[in-house]
């Protein structure tokens, strides 16, 4: 790393991966918003006030299926409820920070920008949270110019939308994998699985999802729980192999 | 997959506004607490299992479930094998633009072409 590299470049840097994976994304998402009724502008409006590629892609999937309002925030509050585990655990890194910085910096931290500054803070000790900021703004407009110009891409082309709404299946199964950690948290998200056809058919409504959701992460926890206490030997708790080993950075600062 | 929303941009406007409040509340509260104190145990082992369950959730949704809510028996075969693709890929790469981008190409190649 150079040494009296300007600090915007410097961050500009570190961010660029995250960037341009956006783009596709983004376009995406752009396109399917557009197609769920939202205008170029609405389109911005989103981007930057929710700031989120599953939140966003699953706004857009449900208004073209007619989803009531009230099942949609419903949906996005339980979508959303992870990043409570997320800003907790990067807390220790902006302790003694202002109200005004905590609050900027909540409004714009998501999934991805989160792992880069964690990883960042966890391996960098020179690492600020100014510049985490800056990674979040970095990251927020690439993330809205991405989305404008799927919407622009949108209007002016016709679309298979079966094909680009598959885009929100591959993120989701990505971000599922992302977190299997244990062999457990198969067991769970092979039960949420189950769970979701059953309450899905017989509620005939989204909140299926959200009750399958809830006692699949339930049934994990109190499963946990038990044998943490009574077999701490199961094979359940075993760790899932990763072959790119990303996640052993992670497990050593805990 | 047709358009067929019936809200206004001003619903809209309004969803957006909600979304985006419900989206802060967890990104902003937890955050500010625990630069104080300390995180909840049950709260943070509850939380491990949640992500994955409603990723789950809502994979198996889009991939079985059709818009009547009933499970679909036929039309979503390239979607299973797609959907297996992505899983591969994103196991061995950890790669999130790889796992969309491959997992687009696969589905429009399933999809458009053999129409499965």
């Amino acid at each position: 790393m150079k040494k009296n590299e300007p600090n915007w470049l410097m961050v500009l840097r570190t961010v660029m991966p995250l960037g341009l994976s956006y783009i596709p994304i983004g376009l995406a998402c752009g396109v399917l918003l557009h197609a769920a009724g939202f205008n170029h502008l609405l389109t911005a409006l989103i981007s930057v006030m929710v700031f989120s590629g599953g939140a966003q892609f699953l706004i857009a999937s449900m208004l073209t299926i007619n989803a009531p309002m009230t099942t949609i925030i419903l949906m996005m509050f339980f979508l959303e409820l992870r990043y409570a585990l997320l800003g907790s655990s990067l807390s220790r890194y902006l302790k003694g920070q202002s109200l005004p910085f905590i609050f900027t910096f909540a409004f714009s931290m998501n999934d991805e920008n989160y792992a880069v500054n964690y990883l960042k803070f966890a391996t960098d000790k020179h690492w600020k949270p100014k510049q985490a900021l800056l990674v979040e703004h970095y990251s927020l407009l690439f993330w809205t110019i991405s989305n404008i110009i799927g919407s622009l891409i949108g209007s002016a082309l016709t679309i298979d939308l079966k094909v680009v709404d598959f885009a929100l299946t591959a993120l989701f199964i990505y971000m599922a994998i992302m977190q299997t950690k244990s062999r457990l948290i198969i067991l769970v998200s092979a039960l949420s699985g189950v769970l979701t056809i059953f309450f899905l058919v017989l509620m005939k409504s989204t909140l299926g999802l959200v009750v399958a959701t809830l006692i699949a992460s339930l049934t994990g926890y109190f499963i946990e729980r038990y044998l943490m206490e009574h077999k701490p030997e199961s094979h359940l708790l075993y760790k899932v192999h990763d072959p790119t080993r990303q996640s052993a950075m992670e497990e050593s600062d805990e | 997959m047709q358009s067929v929303s019936s809200m206004t941009s001003m619903d809209h406007f309004w969803l957006i506004i909600f979304c985006a409040i419900v989206a802060f509340i967890p990104r902003f509260f937890p955050l500010l607490f625990f630069t104080k104190r300390a995180i909840p145990e049950w709260f943070n082992e509850w939380m491990r299992f949640v992500p994955v369950s409603l990723f789950t959730a809502l994979v198996v949704k889009s991939v079985f479930i059709d818009s009547k809510y009933q499970i679909m028996t036929t039309g979503n075969l390239g979607m299973i094998i797609s959907a297996i693709l992505v899983g591969i890929v994103a196991y061995r790469t950890r790669s999130m633009t790889l796992s969309v981008v491959i997992g687009l190409v696969s589905v429009m190649v399933f999809v458009l072409v053999f129409h499965i």
